[in-house]
């Protein structure tokens, strides 16, 4: 009899883990018997998830232990849900060096969906980040998120319907992204007070915004520069914008492929820039967003940017009208949108008259729309004459 | 049937309290005396954490009332952390012959073996917390080999002790306040991990309350006493000698208007219950939002500074502190929200601490400026 019962009670429990149930089906004994593991791991431990939707109402935490691997059975396998969460806004926090997250899939967790802070040598490899109702602005704000790292790859993964970035690499140095896949975020993948980063073979699709690389004031990491953006799918970016005012990322205009805000030291190449309805790349300093900062060491300029070999291929359609840029490209370019947009705003203390700010665009490519939009003079002199600004 | 026996139990337990008070009051000498003769607790830091509370010998008798046994000293702090309206009962306890120094910020330096014991109960009726409570859980904070370690107990069903649990977990509490309205939540017990996100200063682990600003203030001690906590611990013989109090200015009460100005209580409130993350040295150091007491730059602490990555915690708004219009600033938005991905504190809550978001509110309301 009481056999009987506990095979049936095994087979709905089965049952349940091959499909999303609801949020109420909390796996404790699974997250209990992880997070002891994860509290007691020894460098080098590799911790592993079995397969299955496993719903969980608290985050997974690792802290202070050496290169842990945290494993699941696949991307499409492991899927960690975080529907019902109760504590905690993340779904995997992480403050410890050598960490490897791969194979596993985290959706719908109340605030950021991984969060690895102030380690060294970070790695997430083939971890998906998503939110299953779609785009809101109540979904968390990051999917995979790294802050304060020393040495991050980002590789082979998918992050979608965050309500600010997908990926974002925010504070630290020596960042590789590559061969993910963001789409359906506010920002697809963004680069936020890093140095030495490079973004390449990644796709960027239907966010509100492909690829940003932004240097903010305020910030312990201070001013980030050097920045590689290469061989990567920047399609269709016109989402429109669902992240909470008052982040940086809900001023993104709908229809923007790439954006470089107060950046220093970026090589943009070999990018395919496709099927934007505002613009394919905008050049600003952090006096366009008119916000006051209070931070005597932040650079609020953009710099030392190079645009090279890109393809730029506009979408046939009106501009963004829900923010300001977007307005601004349809106030002052007739409701045709743009390629390559300079702000122009010129810090006077470096030298030179014609190009101060060491902007190089060699981008030959006939019918190219570009504007020097002088917005330090209320678009005054706007001005699409890219020779200033050509280079080899 | 459980409440039977509950309702039993306690008025055994309130007995057995009332008899103890008797006690501790009749012979005030022997409990003096207590003190001086070797203590009765058990700890051995090789051998720590213990499975039980009870292990430690931290209290006599009936566990769950909490009786401190001799050399584990009460202690309170004039501005506390808050934690879902639990009432806290804080120990102290030090190997005999050793004694806490005073850091340059006033934080206490503790000596090794030093054990902080924090124990978070609910009395039944608010309004009659001594008649009757459930004690949910104890942490203790203990430092071993010059680090602080995180362990939290965790009550069993009937109270008669609590056992260690590392991994956490969520428990049904509930309580009629003040004002007799049934409060039912379900209250998290951390794990070791979420232990030292707040308890944390450059990647270690630290106590949050034991500073000489927040622990100078009377307390009415087991033997009847009422004496000053600093003059108390250093008769005691755990605080080194020294006018401590006269070098750190006391933290203002939050909840006590005499003890401060507004902006006095509101910024304790903040340094208690924020400044332990949101602290260039603690995890909350990449917002560079810095709330801890003696921060100085007013963009730091949050006037007109636009948020970093609050995701959907901005709460549509732009601006951390916005003086004077407390709708507009993100930092009351998030004291004011009970979802995990926008509340501030992040862990630690289900609910809203009502009494601060007015501080706050009355604080932000009366500053001049505005961020435009």
């Amino acid at each position: 009899m009481k056999f009987t019962q506990l095979a049936i009670l095994a087979f709905f429990c089965a049952a349940c883990n091959s499909r999303p149930s609801d949020p109420g089906d909390v796996d404790t004994a699974l997250y209990n018997d992880l997070q002891t593991q994860l509290i007691n791991a020894k460098p080098g431990d590799v911790i592993n998830i079995p397969a299955g939707i496993h719903h969980f109402d608290r985050p997974l935490l690792l802290d202070g232990v050496k290169g842990v691997t945290i494993q699941g059975a696949g991307k499409d396998k492991t899927i960690l849900s975080f529907l019902g969460q109760k504590a905690g806004a993340e779904g995997l926090k992480i403050t410890a060096d050598s960490v490897t997250i791969q194979d596993l899939t985290v959706t719908d967790t109340k605030g950021d969906a991984i969060r690895v802070q102030d380690a060294k040598n970070v790695t997430m490899r083939n971890v998906k980040t998503t939110w299953s109702g779609g785009a809101k602005a109540s979904n968390g704000g990051y999917g995979l998120y790294p802050v304060g790292c020393d040495g991050v790859l980002i590789d082979q993964c998918e992050a979608s319907f965050a309500s600010d970035a997908g990926i974002y690499v925010g504070q630290s140095k020596n960042v590789v992204v590559k061969n993910s896949y963001a789409h359906e975020n506010v920002a697809g993948i963004e680069i936020e007070n890093c140095s030495n980063a490079e973004v390449k073979y990644c796709r960027s699709e239907k966010n509100t915004g492909g690829i940003l690389v932004f240097d903010l004031p305020g910030l312990p990491a201070g001013n980030g520069k050097t920045c590689k953006i290469h061989h990567n799918k920047i399609i269709s970016n016109n989402h429109r914008n669902f992240a909470p005012e008052g982040n940086i990322v809900a001023t993104v205009a709908p229809g923007t492929g790439m954006i470089f805000l107060a950046a220093k030291d970026v090589e943009a190449h070999h990018n395919e820039v496709i099927g934007h309805k505002t613009m394919g790349a905008a050049i600003a300093s952090y006096h366009i967003v008119q916000l006051k900062w209070d931070d005597k060491n932040y650079d609020p300029y953009t710099y030392d940017i190079k645009l090279h070999n890109n393809h730029f291929e506009r979408k046939k359609a009106l501009p963004d009208l829900s923010k300001d840029f977007g307005k601004m490209v349809n106030v002052y370019f007739s409701g045709k949108p743009q390629d390559i947009l300079y702000d122009g705003i010129l810090d006077d203390k470096r030298p030179g008259s014609s190009n101060p700010m060491n902007i190089c665009i060699d981008q030959p490519q006939t019918g190219l729309r570009f504007a020097n939009i002088d917005a330090a003079n209320d678009f005054k002199n706007i001005n699409p004459d890219l020779k200033p600004y050509q280079c080899k | 049937m459980k409440k039977q026996f509950r309702k039993g139990r306690i008025l055994a337990a309130g007995f057995l309290l009332a008899l103890s008070f008797c006690f501790t009051c009749q012979s005030p000498a022997a409990q003096k005396k207590g003190m001086e003769v070797s203590s009765p607790v058990r700890f051995d830091s090789g051998k720590a954490p213990y499975p039980k509370l009870s292990d430690y010998g931290f209290f006599t008798g009936i566990q769950r009332d909490l009786q401190p046994n001799a050399g584990v000293l009460p202690y309170e702090l004039i501005t506390p952390l808050f934690t879902d309206y639990a009432h806290k009962a804080r120990f102290v306890w030090m190997p005999q012959g050793t004694q806490a120094t005073v850091a340059a910020d006033g934080r206490l330096d503790f000596p090794d073996q030093a054990v902080l014991i924090k124990n978070f109960y609910y009395p039944a009726d608010f309004a009659k917390p001594e008649a009757d409570w459930d004690v949910v859980e104890t942490r203790l904070l203990m430092k071993i080999k010059g680090e602080w370690q995180a362990f939290t107990y965790v009550w069993d069903e009937a109270e008669n002790d609590a056992e260690l649990n590392i991994v956490g977990d969520i428990k049904p509490v509930s309580w009629q306040d003040e004002k007799g309205h049934k409060q039912n939540i379900e209250y998290l017990v951390p794990n070791k991990t979420q232990c030292k996100s707040c308890h944390n200063r450059d990647a270690i682990i630290q106590p949050i309350g034991p500073k000489v600003a927040n622990l100078n203030k009377d307390l009415r001690y087991p033997d009847g006493k009422t004496e000053n906590q600093l003059s108390r611990w250093q008769r005691a013989g755990y605080l080194a000698a020294g006018d401590h109090g006269q070098k750190f200015a006391k933290l203002a009460a939050w909840d006590k208007p005499q003890s401060g100005s507004l902006q006095d209580r509101a910024l304790a409130y903040l340094d208690v219950n924020c400044g332990h993350c949101h602290h260039p040295q603690g995890p909350a150091h990449s917002s560079g939002l810095y709330l801890q007491a003696d921060e100085q730059d007013l963009a730091h602490l949050g006037f007109c500074k636009p948020p970093v990555a609050a995701g959907k915690g901005s709460g549509g708004r732009q601006f951390g502190i916005v003086p004077g219009q407390p709708k507009a600033s993100i930092l009351l938005y998030r004291m004011e929200n009970t979802d995990p991905g926008v509340m501030m504190p992040e862990i630690g809550r289900v609910m809203v601490h009502t009494e601060a978001v007015e501080l706050i509110r009355d604080w932000i309301a009366e500053l001049k400026g505005g961020c435009n």
